[in-house]
């Protein structure tokens, strides 16, 4: 059978692992920015601490995801759930990205507007939140932008420690021979990135301060 | 208690510098045993070349910077006895790169303080058009705008208006027009020499620039390697023995001369 | 102002996003089926597919060739199938990390009660073989020296030469523990060779004995035989359907449809079956259909 007949006769299980791999990335991306984004502004405020910081995350970044699954796998109650394993390596994997762009960002802010800022009375949370926030918010989103198709690629490998997602036709078609099966997971998998690709840079565009 | 002005007289010592030193982390002394007094409804300019310590000796007023040694006094209180915030809300700050959020508009640019003041919307609004008209800006025109949008000298007086939109008693500027090419700048010292008078504030100004110095100084305290030279009116400078401050005097006195034209 | 379209754009995705996972819920009234990836995985799993269409107004999704048995343990905890058929043994040592036991009807007890507790998952009757190690030689030197069990092979054991798969001579309860057990001593080291050659170099007689699993198709077909385990060494691995309860409690028709399954699988007819898929290269629907017809249950 060829593909189009295979993709419409199986089209709700193609949907339904397209939306088992959103919810990964999704809760990933959620999860990768509630940490990421004050780990940055912690470099940035902080500059002798981008050394660990930075470097740890690099380093969880060069492990390679198939084996940063399989380390974590033993773990008691990590290991326990496919989905918690998958959403904690995929959390590790975004998070380079995001605290990168976060700590460039707020450092890249103007020196003037700071001093100003300092200068007029704000109080340190008032220059973060109405300040540096607002004027890294565009080089932020880039960071998020990257993190987020990386997570989607990777999130296909998730499959191998039984996350489900787009991965598992593709793992399945593997073992079964079976393009279709394979071009099942693959295609709705890179719409998704290039989708998000899309969107995101758009949103980038959308907030970009003036200069 | 932080953050309460003092009441006082025109003429009684507002500002205070008692043996103020200041020095960076690797040793390297920026201000050495600085005394001075600035009066209150005084303009007192800090003049002198790039390096002579001016710019810190000025952030060390809004404790932007605390000194190594010695205390500044503002308002009969030392600025570690003063909660750094209330402050810097209590004084206005205008510096070279005007620092102008790129964010906002001019509207939201100079209504920062007033808001987070928490005035009324309807104070804020007023003042914000006036403080605009105050320093030459159609506000019909200039209230949406935003920073990238305007020209340099605009960039300043957006920047001036700020300062003033709290109405602060103490206005601190750091090379205020230091950035504009020198017909502007000319405009808009003339316009801010005649603001002067009306605002009846302390204002203390930081320059090289000899002209500006005289013009806009009732005094001029003239800084050198760190250290003051002297403290003049703007007669006693030009008329000086002291040779740094009679360098500057040479120089005005030969532009002068230049411009009519011997 | 920038910010507040900031706040309507991270909004919108978050919304989005939310609303996608929300409609992660399967459609209507079908039932996933899952599967490992080999064939006789296939073959079962089809085989209850079939089934439960058969008895049942459902309609069947099949996931088949999941890549191991952590794979499908997961997506039946995570819903993402409803049931798969697993081995006894496996469920005990590599899923629940209990110690492993060689008596069936303990095995199959330990394990019901466990993943009815710790999973809710219900575990049903075998279907009535046990997929084990098989410790094969040729029929010809069976008959010739009258041996049937390990303990009479071993006496040969010295003279003969052995060939296993990797992971038959790593575990410890592959071929280390079998030596102990046995006392077999092999004239030469055992040889290592991929899991599809084994029968081949025991048919050309480049070995005289081999590990191989004792539903093989190979076994139906071929003058092979297996030698009994007599001293139980080996922890059965008896082949049990596994479903969650919430589904045989929503669909009771469900678990009638597997219940009729129970014992009806013999060893033999399930060598059979793998034979013609993986030897034959029948197509495993097919084949499951036909074994279904042949015992009325279709």
């Amino acid at each position: 059978m060829n593909v189009t007949q295979f993709f419409s006769e199986h089209s709700s299980e193609i949907l339904q692992a397209t939306l088992e791999h959103v919810w990964l990335v999704g809760a990933t991306m959620l999860l990768a920015v509630a940490v990421g984004v004050p780990l940055g502004i912690v470099v940035a405020r902080k500059p002798w601490l981008s050394k660990p910081i930075l470097g740890g995350a690099n380093v969880a970044e060069t492990i390679p995801s198939l084996a940063l699954l399989g380390f974590l796998l033993p773990i008691p109650w990590l290991g326990d759930r496919a989905d918690r394993l998958a959403i904690t390596a995929l959390t590790l994997y975004a998070l380079l990205p995001i605290i990168r762009n976060t700590a460039a960002g707020i450092t890249g802010v103007d020196p003037a507007v700071r001093e100003a800022a300092r200068g007029m009375g704000l109080t340190p949370r008032q220059i973060l939140f109405q300040v540096e926030l607002p004027l890294s918010i565009s080089t932020i989103l880039a960071g998020v932008r990257v993190a987020t198709v990386l997570t989607i690629g990777i999130a296909t490998i998730a499959a191998a420690v039984g996350a489900g997602g787009l991965g598992e036709f593709i793992f399945r078609g593997l073992a079964m021979v079976n393009d279709s099966l394979i071009l099942a997971g693959a295609i709705p998998a890179a719409i998704l990135a290039l989708g998000a690709d899309f969107l995101l840079s758009i949103m980038e565009r959308v907030l970009r301060p003036a200069r | 208690m932080s953050g309460a002005p003092i009441p006082g007289a025109i003429g009684e010592t507002i500002i205070e510098f008692r043996d103020v030193g200041y020095r960076l982390p690797d040793g390297q002394a920026l201000l050495g045993s600085i005394n001075l007094s600035v009066r209150r409804g005084e303009t007192l300019v800090l003049l002198g070349r790039s390096g002579a310590g001016k710019t810190t000796a000025l952030r060390l007023i809004n404790r932007l910077a605390d000194p190594s040694e010695g205390e500044v006094l503002v308002e009969g209180r030392p600025t570690r006895d003063w909660d750094p915030i209330a402050l810097r809300r209590h004084i206005g700050y205008v510096i070279q790169d005007t620092g102008l959020f790129p964010h906002y508009t001019v509207e939201q640019n100079v209504s920062l303080v007033p808001r987070l003041a928490g005035w009324p919307e309807l104070e804020i609004r007023e003042r914000v058009l006036s403080l605009l008209a105050l320093v030459g800006l159609d506000p019909g025109i200039f209230l949406k705008r935003y920073p990238h949008e305007l020209s340099g000298g605009q960039r300043q007086r957006v920047g001036v208006a700020r300062a003033l939109a709290a109405d602060p008693p103490i206005v601190l500027m750091d090379e205020p027009f230091g950035a504009l090419d020198p017909l502007t700048r000319a405009e808009i010292r003339g316009e801010f020499h005649a603001l002067q008078k009306r605002l009846q504030k302390t204002i203390v100004i930081v320059t090289h620039d000899t002209s500006e110095a005289l013009l806009l100084g009732n005094r001029i305290a003239l800084m050198e390697g760190s250290g003051l030279k002297g403290l003049y009116t703007p007669q006693e400078f030009l008329q000086s023995k002291e040779p740094v401050a009679a360098a500057y005097a040479a120089q005005f006195h030969a532009l002068a001369d230049f411009e009519r034209g011997r | 102002m920038r910010l507040a379209r900031a706040r309507v754009c991270i909004l919108a995705l978050l919304g989005g996003w939310l609303a996608l996972a929300a409609c992660n819920t399967k459609r209507g009234e079908t039932i996933v089926v899952g599967s490992k990836n080999f064939p006789e995985q296939a073959l079962l799993g089809e085989i209850l597919a079939q089934r439960i269409e058969a008895r049942t107004h459902l309609r069947v999704e099949r996931r088949f060739y999941l890549a191991g048995s952590y794979i499908c343990q997961q997506a039946l905890l995570a819903g993402r199938i409803d049931t798969y058929v697993e081995y006894t043994g496996t469920a005990l040592t590599a899923i629940l990390h209990d110690p492993v036991e060689s008596d069936s009807g303990d095995v199959f007890k330990r394990v019901k009660q466990e993943y009815a507790s710790r999973f809710q998952f219900e575990v049903m009757p075998s279907l009535g073989f046990n997929n084990t190690f098989a410790i094969v030689i040729r029929g010809e030197d069976a008959r010739r020296l009258h041996i049937g069990t390990l303990t009479e092979a071993a006496r040969y054991s010295s003279q003969w030469r052995a060939a296993f798969g990797y992971e038959f001579m790593e575990r410890p309860d592959g071929y280390p523990g079998l030596a102990r057990v046995y006392g077999l001593k092999f004239a030469a080291p055992p040889r290592i060779l991929d899991l599809g050659l084994l029968y081949r170099a025991l048919l050309d007689k480049q070995v005289d004995l081999v590990a191989g699993n004792s539903t093989d198709g190979l076994l139906a077909a071929r003058d092979l035989v297996i030698l009994q385990d007599d001293k139980h060494y080996f922890p059965p691995y008896e082949a049990v359907p596994i479903v969650r309860e919430d589904i045989l409690d929503r669909y009771p028709e469900v678990r009638d449809a597997i219940d009729e399954l129970a014992g009806k699988i013999s060893n033999a007819e399930m060598q059979k079956m793998n034979y013609a898929v993986a030897g034959e290269g029948r197509d495993t629907s097919e084949v499951a259909r036909e074994f279904l017809r042949e015992k009325g249950l279709d």
